[in-house]
């Protein structure tokens, strides 16, 4: 104050210093519904004088000043224009002049038109409602401004509100168009709220905001109940479609699920018999009568055939030479010829492979199988069966081999490198003449069999195919000893000619065929029966003599193999000898086994 | 008898159809123009923004007053009192024919935007583009507005602009496009509200939004 006393007047009346007044400042013209408006100014420093303050106006286009019509109705140092003082769309010029004892002030001029200075006042009459119609949500309503006319058209309002709780930072603004109403959504439940609400004119300012309007949220649950509604139904509607899928694809599925069980395809066997469970009478039909052969063993019983190889050829089993002899004669063996496994040369390798230890003994034999070998049970059986076989007691199993021999001149048949399963052989020669046996005889010795009955295996049709080695060392000519010179030969079992008789072939001989040619040989070995005891009684050619054999489990190694392989039914393949049939040629059995009941002393 | 009557009524019920469908067209009319309307003021307005971002305030002082507009010859209502007394064809030809008085002026500014010499002058120069179409869009919609509302004369009143020219100089061009502009504001607005007066009256199906 001190410092403003330029002028140095001094009144004694208020012992200070006074001044003109300071200029003034209009601040702001409003008008809320674009018919009327105000202008408010700010004084300044009033000289220390009371000062009084004028607004002139003038209009754009007209140098006339006027003065403003009403100073009160806006409240201090205002102006309030009224209807008739508002034009739109023309310029004020507006002044504000401070007037004291001292002196007096003019504002700056402001340029104002009423069309760009409309601010509305606030809408009215905020509610909010919290409806529970699909969800709960808050409806918000409100009403325009008293003041603005919008139903004319002459003012458009456009509005926002915004919400938050108490203790938000941050509003969530929301702009309601035109419209008086909003419908909020996603609030919190069990919260409480607070509503605004403003408004703008299309081109103008916004308007303050309303009074907080409060709102509370019911505690609620969200259940999002159309969603899980519309996951139910179309889940209902797949399960549906694809029962009716699988109902009409049953079969295929059932096909497809539970594919069908190939049925036994043996010839007589009835399957529903089977079914009903009278086993006796299902197998009834597979059983031949008379057979096997009911015939006392006392009468069948015949020397073993003594089949030895030549000892100088190690023939001593090895695990692995068994394995190597097993797949060197089933490399050898046919294919098409028929004689499969049944007719393999080393089905008795194989067997012996699995239940041999390999000993070395001086009396190796190839046997050879036409059918499974003994198994365990069958070696038992096997042994079993040998009473009267002086050489049984060696525990050697008699298999069913095959074997004959052809009166040949003494020579070894040697198989490269094959190391034979040892299968003994019935003697079925007489044993009358135990030692000239190695000749005549053929022998086929199982050995260690009988130790080994766990490790037998069945090895089937398929696999053992051993070699029968013989002694063909001339049947004709007695041979001096037994073992030391016992010349082995193979004979093959080539096939079973319709008579089902069991032609061999020696494989020594010289005229023999490339294996797997039908070559008729001069030399084989004929089934001539087989007995009851399941043993294979085989004949000699015409001119040989005829030798029987034993054979064990012949009956039930051919039910095995055929059993087993029912593609490959254990017939052993004998070529047709030229040489014809001995006279007491062998009876055929329906079933393709041979006869044993008929015998023939051959020797 | 029952002929001819049956034929009035025909004719009656085809014309009331008419004039309801008419209605409801021209309401919607109305509104599509005032949605034009209001975008060229809000145009006019940010232009004028930009303008005054960087104007010079001795290019204030050489400012034209407002009546020196091409357009303040026209007879306008000046307030709500008046402008509502006005009858809506009137109210049509009086923003028909502010309209019409922009086209010319507004190609100027198109032309002298781009060498306006202003920071902003790229931005200015797009928008007046923008605003000429809108005109033009206007234009072509008031002309629907005033078929559909079947006067009988219409009387637009011409307002002629002469200035070729905004300026030889830098500032005066400056000076002058800005004072154009601002007559382009005015009248915008005035546009705008007559529309939308128009608008409130014929939209009586839709009290809510009026």
């Amino acid at each position: 104050r001190f410092s403003r006393c330029d002028a140095l007047i001094y009144t004694m009346v208020l012992n200070d210093c006074v001044s003109a007044p300071d200029k003034p400042r209009l601040t702001s013209c409003r008008s809320p519904e674009k018919e009327t408006f105000t202008c408010w100014w700010e004084p300044g420093d009033d000289g220390g004088l009371p000062t009084t303050y004028a607004l002139y106006y003038r209009l754009e286009n007209s140098e006339t000043v006027y003065e403003c019509p009403d100073y009160r109705t806006a409240g201090e140092n205002s102006c309030f224009f009224n209807k008739n003082d508002t034009s739109l769309w023309i310029n004020y010029n507006i002044t504000v002049v401070a007037t004291n004892a001292l002196g007096k002030n003019i504002s700056d001029p402001v340029e104002v038109d009423v069309a760009y200075i409309v601010q509305p006042n606030t809408p009215e009459n905020v509610t909010a409602v919290v409806v529970d119609d699909q969800g709960p949500f808050v409806r918000v309503s409100w009403e325009k401004p008293r003041t603005a006319d919008t139903r004319s058209g002459w003012i458009t309002l456009l509005y926002q509100l915004r919400v938050k709780q108490e203790k938000d930072k941050e509003w969530e603004e929301y702009d309601a168009g035109m419209q008086k109403y909003y419908n909020v959504f996603s609030l919190h439940p069990d919260k409480e709220f607070m509503v605004q609400v403003r408004c703008k004119p299309d081109h103008g300012f916004w308007s303050e905001w309303t009074q907080p309007t409060y709102v509370k949220m019911p505690d609620y649950i969200p259940r999002e109940r159309s969603l899980w509604i519309i996951i139910t139904i179309f889940s209902i509607f797949i399960i549906l479609i694809l029962t009716w899928t699988l109902n009409v694809k049953r079969n295929s599925v059932k096909l497809c699920l539970l594919p069908p069980v190939p049925g036994p395809k043996i010839k007589g066997f009835d399957k529903q018999l089977l079914k009903s469970g009278k086993s006796e009478e299902v197998f009834s039909s597979l059983v031949i009568q008379g057979f096997p052969p009911t015939i006392g063993y006392d009468d069948l019983l015949v020397e073993y055939l003594e089949v030895y190889d030549n000892e100088e050829q190690e023939l001593v089993l090895d695990s692995k030479d068994l394995s190597e002899v097993c797949m060197k004669s089933k490399s050898l063996s046919d294919c098409d010829s028929g004689r499969g496994s049944c007719d393999s040369r080393t089905l008795l390798l194989e067997k012996c492979m699995e239940g041999r230890e390999g000993s070395g003994s001086d009396q190796h034999q190839y046997s050879q199988h036409g059918e499974t070998s003994c198994t365990s049970t069958e070696s038992s059986e096997c042994q079993g069966l040998e009473p009267g076989s002086p050489e049984s007691s060696d525990g050697r199993v008699k298999t069913w081999p095959v074997v004959f021999s052809s009166p040949q001149p003494h020579h070894h048949y040697q198989v490269e490198a094959v190391k034979p399963v040892y299968h003994s052989v019935p003697e079925i020669l007489n044993r009358s003449s135990p030692h000239a046996m190695p000749t005549n005889y053929h022998q086929l010795h199982h050995q260690d069999i009988p130790q080994q009955e766990g490790r037998f295996s069945k090895p089937a049709c398929r696999h053992s195919q051993s070699y029968n080695q013989f002694n063909l060392d001339g049947l004709d000519t007695p041979a001096p000893g037994v073992s030391p010179s016992r010349s082995l030969e193979y004979v093959e079992v080539q096939r079973v000619n319709p008579e089902n008789m069991l032609l061999l072939r020696p494989l020594s001989d010289p005229n023999r065929e490339p294996e797997g040619s039908d070559y008729a040989g001069e030399d084989y070995s004929k089934v001539k029966e087989v007995t009851s005891n399941n043993i294979l009684l085989l004949q000699r050619d015409t001119y040989h003599q005829c030798v029987d054999d034993y054979s064990q489990d012949l009956d039930s190694q051919a039910g095995q193999c055929t059993t087993q392989q029912p593609p490959h039914p254990c017939k052993p393949v004998i070529y047709q000898s030229n040489s014809g049939m001995p006279q007491e040629g062998m009876r055929v059995m329906g079933n393709g086994y041979v006869d044993s009941t008929v015998l023939m002393p051959s020797y | 008898m029952t002929q001819g009557s049956r034929l009035y009524f025909a004719v009656a019920v085809l014309m009331c159809a008419f004039v309801t469908i008419n209605g409801v067209v021209l309401n919607d009319l109305l509104e599509r123009a005032s949605q034009l309307s209001d975008k060229l003021h809000s145009l006019s307005t940010s232009l004028t923004n930009d303008l005054d971002s960087h104007f010079p305030p001795v290019g204030r002082a050489m400012m034209p007053r407002p009546s020196m507009c091409h357009t303040s010859s026209l007879q306008i209502p000046n307030d709500k009192d008046q402008a509502l007394k006005v009858p809506e064809d009137e109210l049509l030809s009086l923003a028909r024919s502010l309209l019409l008085a922009w086209s010319d002026p507004l190609a100027l500014l198109s032309s002298e935007a781009s060498s306006l010499a202003h920071p902003e002058h790229n931005t200015i120069n797009s928008k007046t583009k923008e605003l000429q179409d809108n005109i033009n869009s206007l234009e072509a919609g008031l002309e629907h507005v005033f078929n559909k509302m079947g006067s009988t004369s219409d009387n637009l009143s011409s307002l002629p602009f002469y200035i070729n020219s905004l300026g030889q100089d830098k500032t005066s061009q400056l000076v002058n496009f800005h004072f154009l502009l601002s007559c382009f504001r005015r009248d915008s607005h005035k546009i705008d509200s007559f529309l939308k007066v128009l608008r409130c009256r014929a939209a009586k199906k839709r009290p809510e939004m009026c």
